[in-house]
């Protein structure tokens, strides 16, 4: 590549790693600095760096609770995500039955409504039920909600994986259940991991459903401890920023274990 | 080694207007290397997947070793299968691909370790055993394939087209590897293919099929010689057999054919006698049409327009149009030939080697037809 194509090319990728990253790198510099440290200059380094803030935000701002919950919803929701989504793609990409093509449309059409038409309707179920302001009703609305995509994703993997191999694996002894784990599962894991990263970072961000569906501070999840600390009359946009810091700490080690097999999953196909 | 045997096997796939496979009747002895070949969508592959559990089977009886298997699952009928594609788990190691079968059948540790590393000596692929299927080549894929059937040490092994994703030259090796296989192991082997030079070369039989019947069935040299019909003929052989229409004429006691306006007479071995008028094909193989009279006793002369010539190194092949009886003539000249395009040659036909069809397109010289 001639040195001035190359210059251009690595000023242009500079500028959108700046522009890209600029708004995290000022969030992580905020929440090393206090509220009226910011107001006094918005954009200087922190100096001196406050790092008992994030204890601080751990013991005395409820975050440990908020985390543990948004963890324990969120880990549920992908794990039963990806294996029934997993089960239900298999089965709807590998097995000819009458209504296979209806059933995957029904399950896809949902994906076309805004949830805020849902809302109202799954508030009233979840507290006929009993599970209104509870992880497990919320764990439940979010699997709901994510797995026609889920499905979508990994149906359009399984539907390309050659039928040969599973024939292969019939011929070699293996029930249709064990091929699923034993085979397809396996070979499906690029794709798996995309399902993962993507449904973890929108569960995780996840407001809307969460706002309307827990109202006990016991159960709150990240998103909502992130709102409590914005008052009504002033905001400590610190510990806001410190937060944050804190809250995205799992999308990046779950983005940093998946990525590799996420860039696989993306590219399937890409390349003979 | 076993005894396979299809009885009327059909295959009739739903909302399908015709069956893919419709009264295949089969005998496959111990130790048998039997070839089915066809053009592609002859029932062939249709025919396979049923033996190896793959597809249900519509009608008829399919039994091993004397043994009704239509209703057992593939898993339980021990057999093994080599795909075209190779169908080998993409994220196993090849060690893994050998021993995945074995594993299910509960085999001894001590036991899958002996066969696998048997087997990948035997196929020279004992230093790739812990790469993983996108690190080898082709060949060595296909190696792993045949791997992966031989370790089971089942009764039946059936391959489907194995040789139809390798290159030219690999294809020849690795055909001598699977003929020396099945000298080795003396097992009863089912090979679809569409290559005639594959079921030639491998086959001790070839059932050729066509539109999901068996068209002929024998051994590789008895179908080249005595084809049973005109898609036989026409389908094996390269170039195919020369196929002209002709009228049997009354003057030599019903052995005369009138082809366009040139009258021939065949010996009588070659055809019965058949009353004048009757329309029949007149067949002669292009190895047995020359542009030289090498003293056929029976050689005819064919006046013709040259109108391809293909110059193949040892051989030349000659394509002339007959003229008025509207046919071409398809000729194989050892060497080269001086004449080129246009030229008006004569092509001598060695009638002694002809065959005669009738109407609806069977052999008339054939007595009996092993089907």
């Amino acid at each position: 590549m001639p040195i001035v194509t190359r210059t251009l090319v690595l000023l242009a990728l500079s500028l959108y790693t700046a522009f890209a990253a600029g708004p995290f790198v000022w969030a992580a510099m905020l929440s090393l600095r206090t509220t009226p440290e910011i107001h006094l200059d918005h954009f200087a380094f922190p100096n001196p760096a406050h790092w008992e803030k994030f204890p601080d935000a751990w013991f005395n701002s409820n975050y440990a609770t908020y985390f543990t919950n948004s963890l324990q919803v969120v880990v549920t929701a992908v794990l039963v995500l990806t294996i029934v989504g997993a089960m239900a793609a298999h089965c709807l990409a590998r097995y000819r039955f009458r209504l296979n093509r209806i059933i995957y449309f029904i399950l896809f059409s949902t994906i076309i409504f805004p949830p805020q038409i849902t809302i109202i309707s799954l508030f009233q179920i979840l507290v006929n039920y009993g599970l209104y302001n509870s992880k497990v009703g919320l764990t439940l609305v979010y699997v709901a909600l994510q797995l026609p995509l889920t499905i979508y994703i990994l149906e359009s993997f399984f539907a390309r994986l050659p039928a040969d191999l599973f024939d292969a694996a019939r011929i070699d002894g293996y029930s249709d259940w064990e091929i699923f784990w034993k085979v397809s599962l396996p070979i499906a894991a690029p794709a798996v991991a995309t399902t993962v990263i993507l449904n973890f970072i929108l569960l995780w961000n996840e407001f809307l459903f969460a706002v309307v569906l827990i109202t006990d501070e016991a159960n709150r999840t990240l998103p909502l401890g992130i709102q409590r600390i914005i008052g009504d009359t002033q905001e400590d946009i610190g510990m806001i920023a410190t937060g944050l810091m804190i809250a995205i700490v799992p999308v990046i080690i779950i983005y940093a274990f998946f990525s590799e097999k996420l860039i696989q999953g993306m590219t399937a196909g890409a390349v003979k | 080694m076993a005894i396979v045997r299809l009885e009327r096997l059909t295959k009739i796939y739903e909302r399908a207007e015709a069956p893919a496979v419709k009264d295949v009747s089969i005998d496959i002895g111990h130790g048998d290397f039997m070839v089915l070949l066809g053009p592609s969508g002859c029932g062939k592959t249709t025919t396979l997947r049923m033996i190896a559990g793959l597809e249900s089977i519509s009608d008829g009886i399919l039994s091993i070793d004397g043994n009704f298997v239509n209703e057992v699952p593939a898993k339980d009928r021990d057999i093994a299968m080599v795909f075209q594609s190779y169908a080998l788990y993409p994220h196993m190691t090849v060690w893994d691909n050998l021993a995945f079968g074995l594993k299910r059948r509960s085999i001894p540790r001590e036991e899958i370790e002996r066969r696998v590393t048997n087997v990948a000596a035997t196929l020279g692929l004992s230093e790739f055993l812990r790469r993983k299927p996108h690190a080898l080549s082709g060949g060595q894929r296909q190696r792993v394939a045949l791997g992966r059937a031989i370790v089971r040490h089942p009764k039946v092994f059936l391959f489907d087209e194995p040789l139809s994703n390798l290159d030219a030259a690999l294809r020849v090796s690795t055909r001598g590897e699977i003929a020396a296989l099945h000298r080795r192991l003396g097992a009863t082997m089912i090979y679809v293919t569409h290559d005639q030079v594959e079921a030639m070369t491998l086959g001790t039989r070839i059932c050729i099929m066509n539109k999901g019947r068996v068209a002929q069935i024998g051994t590789p040299l008895d179908v080249y010689h005595n084809p049973a019909n005109t898609f036989v003929a026409g389908f094996l052989g390269n170039p195919p057999m020369n196929l002209l229409p002709a009228v049997v004429t009354d003057d030599e006691g019903g052995c005369t054919l009138a082809v366009g306006s040139l009258k021939l007479t065949l010996p009588p071995q070659r055809m019965p006698p058949l009353p004048a008028g009757t329309t029949v094909t007149l067949g002669i193989r292009p190895e047995h049409v020359s542009p030289h009279d090498r003293g056929y006793l029976q050689g005819f002369p064919f006046s013709c327009e040259v109108v391809q010539i293909e110059r193949l190194g040892a051989e030349t092949l000659i394509f002339a149009e007959l003229g008025d009886a509207g046919a071409r003539l398809v000729a194989r000249s050892g060497g080269d030939v001086a004449f080129g395009l246009g030229d008006r040659i004569t092509l001598y036909a060695d009638l002694s080697a002809a065959h005669v069809f009738d109407g609806a397109g069977n052999a008339l010289h054939l007595q009996t037809q092993s089907r």
